[in-house]
């Protein structure tokens, strides 16, 4: 059959389709839902593969919904940005479903609260299943209001996911959260409304075509990156991420932070420079840089000033998605690195980084019952692969080389100085200063081992906790090195692109 | 909101700043859709041209079904995952029974409920020709749902928990299997084999319709049924 070819456009639609019918299983069933979620990550992840292959034999391809062609039907596409993205939710996917597993389990051994771990477990892979499918949809998707119904899937699954530890603190949090989330979807809704009344038509390509420099489309622009800004938290619309994302469930926390928060970034960015470049100009780029800028200080000083792990993690969240926007006023040089590749490392290298350093915070923990940073001595002597997570993702995280967030970081210091810029590279590197600040100052505590301290033996269900943080840590690490490889496939993927910006890469 | 009872209708000054930003947001988003032309109906042309194609006479469902099932395959999952989120938070509350249901209450249930569930179904096939389909269906089978709940009717709480889990997935299920059949029969998601349409859709809807009921009522239960013996029995 036609569909099961390599070439076939057809297989676009699995990374939909395949988490959310694991997704209605998982809720189904009351057993093997692990065995289920696991399939579906490692099919996902396999499909993507092959899609990936596809697109440096093919070019960037498209799957009509149903045979309709736009502007009547739904289109999927694949392209450079979007696959890379696939990649980085597949990956850091599959290391979360399995550290998942390893902490219910652990969760569940301790027989005082079993049941409501159960529970938690029980409702923790559906929901995770059917936010996978809204992350994969998301950047696969090719029709502004197919965007808005993905943004809804995750924006309500990721509320429920962190609301899922039913402590008082998280569930405020979360529901505080859920407003946001709502009102940045419906903010996003009216855009749509401008688009569609002033063009006619919903397909991005279209749109990308039709875009003239009017009143409404401006508007529709101006109120869709308002949405979608509040679900990316740029500072100062960053206020509910902190909260909700630290009192989360520690494989929620490492979901919410390293993918969820991408997803929304990853739709204005290509609303902004690939579908309506022409209507951007440059001081409005100067002023979402300068967000981010603050965003990056303030970010950074919060979690200096933070006393639970979590919290600092969380901070440090706001902190890192800043350097995302310092990308944009450095967007329009001439002659230098594609914004895109600068864009996607930064995004590739926080998302693996970030995930482990929240599963390390996470089995920290569940070891010692709790995360104040000054109570963390002699962690390193009971969880060394922990710690040595936990230092690999710091390491990526103030930018060292050969990390992979030093090479997105490098890449704006360059294109900041090659446009003469130079106050962005210096916030860059204050904010990476910041960084060693605060990744130091918890990585001093854990490797103090306290006079009269007396290891613990270990407990069974370690490995899976463990394991994957180092793997995300290392894979964070190594980015670095593997950098011509990312950089092949945005290539490849950006036949569109290469109009907007004229310019070679490193 | 103000904390105290007496200033309970007073607005802050920060309040004021809002509600005037507010307001002049409003006024301005109001003028520029009074002043931007709007484009040609593009898409309804689209439509009008491909209807013939779609196995259905109404444009509504074709739209929702057939030219941009996709979305509605999504927004199903949406209505499954509310279902599922409130269901992860709290226990629904259902009172013991303690005094019995009146006659007037219980003649009403009799008499409303099966001629609601009569109407949602009338309203699932009018789909196809008119104004109507699963989301209209499933909302009278929600009030239906609704009617029999705050009855509180004793077998309510019999009910097994894994036959509302089937229910909640029934549609969306339904949905997923059918858009891949056709994935493999005409190499396109949800793209329907020539002259199968009609009724594909009329299974999906109808699917659909008892889980979109389904979930409605559960969501005025509001919350999960307050004995999932599943994991009691199997730890």
């Amino acid at each position: 059959m036609t569909v099961f070819q390599f070439s076939s456009p057809a297989w676009m639609v699995c990374p939909v389709i395949l988490p959310l019918i694991a997704g209605l299983l998982c809720f189904l069933f009351s057993h093997r839902t692990f065995a289920i979620a696991l399939a579906a990550a490692l099919t996902n992840l396999l499909v993507v593969c092959l899609l990936t292959g596809q697109l440096l034999v093919f070019g960037p391809m498209r799957c009509h919904m149903g045979g309709w062609q736009p502007p009547l039907g739904i289109t999927l596409r694949t392209d450079g940005p979007a696959l890379l993205m696939l990649l980085m939710t597949a990956v850091t996917g599959l290391a979360i479903t399995l550290y998942a597993r390893g902490y219910f389990s652990y969760r569940i051994s301790d027989p005082r609260r079993a049941g409501r771990h159960q529970r938690q477990q029980r409702y923790f892979w559906p929901l995770w299943m059917l936010l996978l499918a809204g992350l994969n949809g998301l950047f696969l998707s090719n029709d502004v209001f197919n965007v808005y119904v993905t943004l809804e899937l995750i924006g309500i699954s990721a509320a429920s996911l962190a609301a899922l530890s039913g402590k008082p603190a998280s569930l405020l949090a979360s529901f505080r959260y859920l407003l946001v989330s709502l009102l940045g979807s419906l903010t996003y809704l009216f855009g749509i409304v401008f688009l569609y009344r002033s063009n006619g038509v919903l397909d991005l390509g279209l749109l990308q075509n039709l875009a003239a420099n009017g009143l409404g489309i401006r508007t529709a622009l101006v109120l869709m990156s308002v949405g979608l800004l509040l679900k990316t938290a740029l500072f100062p619309l960053h206020f509910w991420l902190p909260p909700a994302h630290a009192n989360a469930l520690a494989p929620v926390s490492a979901i919410l932070s390293a993918l969820v928060v991408k997803g929304s970034f990853y739709m204005l960015f290509r609303f902004w420079f690939e579908i309506f470049p022409s209507t951007i100009t440059q001081p409005t780029l100067n002023f979402m840089g300068t967000l981010g800028a603050v965003a990056v200080l303030w970010g950074a000083v919060q979690a200096i000033r933070q006393h639970r792990l979590k919290l600092m993690v969380a901070y440090s969240t706001v902190s890192q998605l800043g350097y995302l926007f310092i990308a944009f006023p450095l967007a329009r040089v001439d002659g230098g690195i594609p914004v895109w590749s600068i864009v996607i490392f930064i995004a590739l290298a926080h998302a693996c980084a970030k995930s482990a350093m929240f599963m390390a915070a996470g089995t920290v923990f569940l070891h010692l019952g709790h995360d104040r940073i000054k109570d963390l001595s002699g962690v390193r002597a009971s969880l060394p692969i922990t710690v040595f997570a936990y230092g690999i993702a710091g390491v990526s995280l103030m930018g060292l080389p050969p990390s992979g967030g030093f090479v997105g970081k490098w890449l704006l210091l360059t294109a900041s100085l090659g446009s003469s810029q130079w106050w962005w590279a210096l916030v860059v590197i204050t904010g990476s200063l910041l960084a060693s600040i605060y990744v130091f100052r918890v990585m001093s505590r854990l490797f103090v081992i306290p006079e009269g301290f007396s290891l613990k033996k270990s407990e069974p269900h370690f490995r899976l906790l463990e394991w994957p943080a180092l793997a995300l840590a290392l894979i964070s690490l190594f980015l670095g090195l593997a950098a011509s490889w990312p950089l092949h496939i945005l290539v490849h993927g950006t036949t569109t692109l290469a109009q907007v910006f004229v310019g070679g890469l490193p | 909101m103000s904390r105290t009872g007496k200033s309970h209708k007073r607005l802050d000054g920060f309040q004021r700043l809002l509600l005037l930003l507010v307001i002049c947001m409003v006024m301005l988003l109001g003028y520029i859709i009074w002043s931007t032309p709007g484009s040609k109906p593009v898409l309804t042309d689209a439509v009008a041209q491909m209807q013939e194609y779609s196995g259905v006479e109404s444009p509504v469902t074709a739209v929702l079904l057939n030219f941009r099932g996709y979305d509605t395959l999504l927004e199903v999952m949406v209505l499954l995952l509310a279902v599922i989120g409130t269901w992860s938070l709290t226990e629904a509350f259902f009172p013991v029974q303690g005094s019995e249901i009146s006659p007037v209450q219980m003649g009403a249930v009799r008499l409303l409920a099966p001629v609601m569930c009569l109407v949602a179904a009338y309203l699932v096939w009018q789909g196809s020709h008119l104004a109507g389909g699963a989301f209209q269906g499933g909302a009278i089978l929600g009030a239906a749902g609704v009617l029999v709940l705050v009855t509180e009717l004793p077998g309510l709480r019999t009910i097994p928990v894994l036959s509302l889990r089937i229910g909640l997935v029934l549609g969306p299920l339904l949905f997923t299997g059918t858009a891949l059949f056709c994935l493999f029969i005409t190499g396109d998601l949800l793209g329907y084999p020539k002259g199968a349409g009609g009724w594909m859709i009329l299974l999906v809807e109808t699917g659909c319709a008892v889980s979109i009921g389904l979930t409605l009522a559960l969501l005025f239960a509001g919350g999960r049924p307050d004995k999932e013996s599943i994991w009691k029995n199997n730890p």
